[in-house]
């Protein structure tokens, strides 16, 4: 029993990686296209924003299942216009019918992200960004790796604003995605069996991850295609289906890590200071989770409640003049 | 628990009262973004949800052509600082193209673009 206690959290955050939301917030104007902060992935833009909280529940494929609930944080901020850094931290309780309830706090993670491109006539915007996180620094009960990953990634954005008229109810659809790899810094974990006394060394996988978003912009829709004089509160609203997986491609030989993701249907709130998200988080196999967990976050927009002061870059802020779209 | 509470006194940082203004998007016009209209406006009217800078702010009506109809002048309402008049010369029937750009008072820029069409 002490040894099933014992990996249990290594084995709650194997299988509940793909429904913990990666690092999400940007305040994001691409032309006449707002791509909102999303919940689950990242999206393409640098902005000085604060995500607080960002709320999720869901549950494990172990039987029986692991209730898993985070409460998390991360502060973005711009250096320039187009150089970001954002730093993010969160805190878990682990749930298991029979054991101890366990609970801690994460890793700390940071990004480091680059604006590569921002085209307004297209909608298109490009980012690229490097993450780590840093191994040690969150509670192993909960399942906090002792060592370090660092996942090179790029983000895209791209509005359909550019199609033509005829099908100007399509124009307010948008797709962004994160592809990244993942490195950890440490090949294997070695761990000892309090029972038995023999060590064991676990591989630490290099994952593949990626993630796509389908939005529709009611806000768009009615201020560049047709105002059809809905409710103010639907003229706000940008549903949202955003994926995310995690394949693990090196360095994962007798680990039985497969595939692991959630679909999360849902809808963002998009006011002028802030914005407020609610999604499902649905598995797509039994390793990824069981039922339908749910993840919630509320999203401040920093470069419009503090325009003077930490809402702008730390370096080259213009002054008195127009800044697009940031 | 110290990230917790740095966390939590960040979030009362931004409950604290302030000063702020945010992007200027477009919250309604008139005539309506993407409507049908007749008689032809003699004057588009923009409403934005924030204050504008009258000096940085601007609007282009063009029709099918892309010759604008619009003469070229952009008054903001002299008793609400969130609305656009743009005078428009004699318009016939067909849709017309509005591109508009303009800065909030706390020097964000923003632009859009809709049409509208008028009635013969």
């Amino acid at each position: 029993m002490r040894v099933a206690h014992a990996l249990l959290p290594r084995i709650a955050v194997i299988a509940l990686a793909g429904l913990l939301p990666l690092s999400a917030h940007a305040h994001c104007f691409v032309g006449i296209r707002f791509l909102p902060a999303t919940l689950t992935i990242d999206d393409p833009c640098v902005a000085d924003e604060l995500s607080f909280p960002t709320v999720s529940w869901a549950k494990s494929g172990d039987v029986p299942p692991t209730s898993q609930l985070d409460i998390s944080g991360e502060f973005s901020k711009r250096i320039t216009e187009n150089l970001g850094i954002s730093i993010g931290t969160g805190w878990t309780r682990l749930t298991t019918p029979g054991s101890p309830t366990a609970s801690g706090f994460d890793n700390l993670e940071t990004t480091l992200q680059y604006q590569l491109v921002k085209d307004g006539q297209r909608e298109f915007a490009l980012s690229a960004a490097i993450g780590v996180e840093w191994g040690g620094t969150g509670a192993s009960v909960v399942g906090s790796d002792s060592f370090s990953t660092i996942t090179p990634s790029v983000l895209f954005g791209k509005g359909l604003g550019d199609l033509p008229d005829r099908m100007g109810w399509a124009r307010p659809f948008a797709l962004t995605g994160q592809i990244g790899y993942s490195f950890p810094t440490r090949t294997s974990t070695n761990s000892v069996d309090p029972d038995t006394g023999l060590s064991s060394s676990t591989p630490n996988p290099q994952f593949l991850t990626y993630g796509f978003t389908l939005q529709y912009s009611m806000p768009y829709l009615k201020s560049s295609v047709v105002d059809l004089d809905l409710p103010g509160f639907l003229n706000h609203l940008i549903p949202i289906v955003e994926t995310q997986f995690a394949t693990p491609v090196a360095n994962k030989a007798g680990t039985g890590i497969g595939t692991t993701g959630t679909i999360n249907p849902g809808v963002i709130w998009v006011g002028s200071y802030f914005q407020v998200g609610l999604e499902a988080i649905a598995p797509v196999n039994h390793a990824s989770g069981t039922g339908v967990g749910v993840l919630a976050q509320l999203h401040l927009y920093l470069d419009d409640i503090f325009p003077t002061t930490i809402g702008r870059p730390l370096i080259g802020a213009q002054n008195g003049t127009a800044k697009q779209g940031n | 628990m110290r990230r917790l509470s740095a966390l939590v006194g960040l979030l009362s940082l931004l409950c604290a009262p302030f000063t702020a203004d945010a992007h200027a998007l477009l919250d309604h016009a008139n005539p309506r973004v993407g409507s049908t209209v007749a008689p032809a406006p003699t004057e588009l009217l923009l409403w934005f949800t924030q204050k504008l800078e009258p000096a940085f702010s601007t609007v282009e009506v063009r029709d099918a052509n892309g010759a604008r109809v619009d003469d070229g002048r952009v008054q903001v309402d002299s008793s609400d600082a969130t609305l656009l008049h743009v005078p428009l010369k004699p318009l016939g029937g067909g849709s017309y193209e509005v591109r508009w750009r303009v800065l909030s008072v706390d020097t964000h820029t923003t632009e859009g673009r809709f049409r509208f069409n008028v009635g013969k």
